[in-house]
């Protein structure tokens, strides 16, 4: 059984005054399985966004459905459905989402106060993340005392506390510099490595030459996806930059790539 | 650039800025109106020819201070919001190449214009509506004396010169921060002031201290003189304190809980108390402001209300019989000859007389050293150590009690007030009487006006004991030292009737050439009646009418906070939203914040009067209201309705909040 599977989802927006009809998926299907790294490419307005709500379950699909481990999120009470997310998913956020008002501690701890946790369950989970991520030092500093890369590990951190079966992240280094950028790819292959099944949604072919699998979104629908298998990351990158050139320009050759 | 188009750039800001700017200019509008009439009522010289009119003046001076402290720190809270929310545009100007000088100028007009406009506006309502209420007030009083339709020409030039100094400081603070801050932080000012705040231990001391010494001194305070004096250190003490308290003492306090793990990390607590700890940075001052609004709103209403109201009470104190004649020095036969003369009146009018009471008594003034009376000069007698005696002679005494007791010619009966004497002698200078027996003054039917200061009823054996005294005592002013005779009894008639036999005993004073005649005075408690209808009456409008603006004034800050924490507090909620918190969840937290915010000032204010609730007591003590039941009565009510109003104001603003941060 795959972790993750997506079966004919389709999402249509109506305009406010319920004239026009905005379709930003069409038809999407595919599955993560465990311990899968996933890239999810698409140009702006492709449905990238879209697609990562409704798997994260803050938003619903007009039709198909969504099963995380054979579990429909469809079938989810609405008053479950906040805490079916913390304890499953994991978010990682281009802005960090990390709150000024928190220590970076804190912010960690978010998702397991609200789940009710104990402060020294807390405090023992945290220590073994926040070594991995390098970040033990600046536990009790604030997030608008650190520099980006480090707020994004915190925030890594805040996704990975809850043990979550999925780790989704949008645009993660979207406003890192380009070593931050390299050292939290590096953290995430290295938890991949580990185990942790992770679905990133990235414009950035360097981000995605990183994952195990990339899916191209065009026009609400997988358009195509590249394995690594064996592939060298530098293989990839241009894999991935040629894939990338091909859907923009609308190649004729499209089709025939299309699976 | 020319001036005229700063003018211009000026005039438009204003006007594209009105969802900011009219509130403010309201607020300004409103201060402005109040502290005019505050000031108008205390400089007001009619209010002072009356009865009681000192207190009063002082009372209201007193109020014109705390407004215009009030006029300072509500004006710079409501200009910081607006600064705080204006940044982005100031800083777009200076991007946009012009310079800080030339903004400054732009800033320069803004404040003008906001000024002219809330001062003129502001001193024409206070000015009509000062009008207004002396009309309504005198309606409702049914005033004899002209109050005064006057504009009180120092009274707005107090106010001009007030307000034009508040404008001129709000303009340089915001220029101070224009000043210093570069364009990129102009453009981003909403964002800059999250940095946690330090926790000011030295300043929470100081707000303890001077919060436990406000409290002690309307604790301890034991005579209404003292009170009149000794209030206005404590209302300032618990001012500071508030401030201090809110600002030093609640961030300290929440950092005291967030260090204490097991309760910090619960859903509930962890939200509130890490949010509260930065809203507390922006907030405390305004919500100390609604703390002391608030007390202020409460003691004021509660105060004038239970004056009103027990107004009956504090006119029998004072007048205990319906009609009261006293005058110095009438023999035995000259007390007989207007006892008979008057009865005679009230039989014209068929009344009857009843509860007669005639007696003779020496009212002193005196010094006192434990068990010790010395001589003393007027003046002393506000001091603490100053005392009343009233002396009356065993004859009299016997027969108004109707008792047969004996006293040795060295010996004394003592009625106190508040304090025993702790020897069995007592002595009038050099004169020493032992005391035979000691019992508090309620505890037997002698009944006098009450004085302010301890007061001692003392029983003295014979005349000869009465001149001793006076001698020892020294003639302070001839009529005080003198033996006095009163004359009062009630009749049980309709007002008009007490009214009827009153105006003729006082046509027979003007005819009369029997010579006791023309030294009496004579009272009547029905003629005081209006009197004290018209003191308390006019205080009771005064109160409602400046809690109505207090709480405005209330309602205002709320507006300014919940629009400014709810737009700051969208962004947070997001996050944790993304995080895993539940549309219940937020809900429930947003509603225990806005609660704590909302209901931490009106705590506090209990907690202020229920401390002042002595001192007060002692004050109403001035005004003859010695109620207390019905003090506390009034109080309690008086919070129970502000509660209700509160809790209305606060389910509006939870909501408005909540549409905010759900936006």
């Amino acid at each position: 059984m795959s972790l993750l599977e997506v079966k004919n989802l389709k999402k249509i927006y109506t305009t406010r005054f319920g004239g026009n009809q905005v379709q930003a998926l069409s038809n999407v299907s595919f599955s993560v399985e465990k311990g899968e790294y996933v890239a999810i490419m698409g140009e702006s307005g492709s449905g990238k966004t879209t697609l990562l709500n409704i798997l994260a379950s803050l938003d619903k699909p007009s039709s198909g459905e969504v099963l995380l481990e054979g579990k429909s999120l469809n079938t989810i009470k609405e008053s479950e459905i906040s805490a079916f997310r913390r304890n499953n998913l994991g978010f990682v956020f281009q802005d960090f989402n990390l709150l000024d008002t928190f220590s970076l501690q804190d912010n960690i701890f978010l998702p397991l106060v609200l789940s009710g946790k104990q402060y020294d369950e807390m405090k023992g989970r945290l220590q073994k993340i926040a070594a991995k991520l390098g970040i033990s030092d600046l536990l009790n500093k604030y997030p608008y005392e650190v520099s980006g890369g480090q707020k994004q590990r915190a925030a890594v951190a805040r996704a990975l506390i809850t043990n979550p079966l999925l780790i989704l992240a949008d645009e993660p280094t979207g406003a890192l510099d380009s070593r931050a950028t390299d050292s939290l790819l590096k953290l995430f292959t290295e938890l991949n490595e580990e185990g942790q099944t992770i679905l990133m949604v990235t414009h950035s072919t360097k981000a995605a030459s990183h994952a195990k699998r990339v899916l191209f979104i065009k026009d609400g629908e997988v358009y195509h996806q590249l394995y690594r298998a064996g592939m060298s990351k530098e293989d990839m990158f241009a894999k991935i930059s040629d894939t990338l050139t091909m859907i923009a320009t609308g190649s004729a050759r499209g089709g025939d790539l299309h699976e | 650039m020319n001036s005229s188009l700063y003018a211009k750039l000026a005039a438009t800001n204003i006007r594209k800025n009105a969802k900011n700017y009219v509130p403010y200019i309201l607020t300004c509008l409103i201060t402005i109106m109040m502290f005019y009439m505050m000031c108008f009522l205390a400089k007001n010289t009619a209010l002072r020819t009356m009865s009681g009119g000192d207190s009063l003046i002082m009372i209201l001076g007193l109020g014109t201070v705390v407004i215009g402290i009030f006029a300072v720190i509500f004006l710079f809270y409501t200009n910081s919001f607006l600064i705080k929310r204006r940044k982005k545009e100031i800083g777009l100007y200076n991007i946009l190449g012009m310079e800080k000088k030339h903004i400054a100028k732009v800033l320069a007009f803004e404040s003008f214009y906001v000024a002219v406009l809330s001062i003129s506006l502001g001193l024409s309502f206070g000015i009509l509506l000062s009008k207004l209420m002396v009309l309504a007030l005198g309606k409702m009083l049914s005033f004899k004396i002209s109050f005064g339709f006057e504009i009180s020409g120092s009274a707005v030039v107090t106010t001009l010169i007030l307000f034009a100094a508040i404008f001129v400081l709000l303009l340089l603070n915001n220029l101070r921060q224009i000043h210093l801050a570069n364009p990129i932080e102009l453009l981003r000012g909403k964002q800059v002031g999250e940095k946690e705040p330090k926790t000011k231990w030295i300043l929470a001391l100081i707000g303890l201290v001077c919060l436990s010494g406000g409290y002690y001194i309307s604790i301890t305070t034991k005579s209404p003189l003292d009170a009149i004096g000794l209030f206005f250190i404590a209302v300032i003490l618990v001012i500071i304190g508030t401030y201090c308290v809110f600002t030093a003492g609640s961030i300290a306090v929440l950092k005291v809980l967030r260090k204490n793990k097991r309760y910090y990390y619960k859903v509930n607590h962890f939200i509130s108390v890490s949010g509260m700890i930065y809203r507390m940075k922006q907030n405390a001052v305004g919500l100390a402001n609604i703390c002391i609004l608030s007390t202020m709103v409460l003691v004021m209403i509660s105060s004038t209300v239970s004056l009103y109201i027990g107004f009956e009470d504090s006119l029998k104190a004072m007048y205990p019989w319906e009609i009261q004649v006293t005058g110095y020095d009438i023999t035995k036969d000259e007390g007989e000859t207007i006892e008979e003369v008057i009865k005679e009146i009230t039989d014209s009018h068929q009344l009857e007389q009843k509860e007669i009471v005639t007696y003779r008594y020496m009212y002193q003034m005196a010094k006192q050293e434990g068990n010790q009376f010395l001589m003393t000069d007027a003046d002393t007698y506000v001091y603490n150590d100053g005392a009343v005696l009233y002396m009356i002679s065993l004859e009299d005494y016997n027969r108004l009690l109707g008792e047969t007791n004996t006293l040795k010619p060295d010996e004394v009966f003592v009625y106190y007030t508040n304090n025993k004497l702790t020897d069995d002698t007592i002595s009038f200078g050099k004169e020493n009487y032992h005391i035979k027996a000691m019992a508090n003054a309620s505890e037997v039917n002698l009944v006098f006006s009450p004085d302010m200061v301890e007061t001692y009823y003392i029983i003295l054996p014979d005349k000869d004991a009465f001149a001793k005294i006076n001698h020892e005592l020294g003639n302070v002013t001839e009529d005080i030292n003198r033996i006095q005779y009163f004359y009062g009894f009630n009749t049980d008639a309709p007002s008009e009737k007490q009214l009827a036999v009153f105006e003729d005993i006082l046509a027979l004073r003007r005819q009369a050439d029997v010579e006791p005649f023309q030294s009496l005075r004579i009272q009547s408690s029905e003629y005081m009646r209006s009197e004290f209808l018209f003191l308390y009456g006019g205080l009771f409008f005064l109160g409602i009418f400046l809690g109505t603006l207090f709480l405005m004034a209330t309602v205002l800050i709320m507006y300014y906070k919940q629009i400014s924490e709810g737009n700051d507090d969208r962004e947070r909620f997001e996050i944790m939203q993304k995080v895993g918190m539940s549309q219940e969840e937020v809900k429930k937290t947003i509603h225990s914040q806005v609660l704590m915010v909302f209901f931490l000032p009106i705590v506090a204010a209990a907690i202020h009067i229920a401390f002042a609730f002595n001192v007060i007591t002692k004050l109403l003590a001035i005004f003859n209201l010695t109620n207390i039941a019905l003090f506390a009565t009034c109080t309690l009510v008086t919070l129970g309705v502000f509660i209700v109003f509160y809790a209305l104001v606060y389910t509006l603003t939870a909501r408005t909040y909540y549409r905010i941060v759900k936006q």
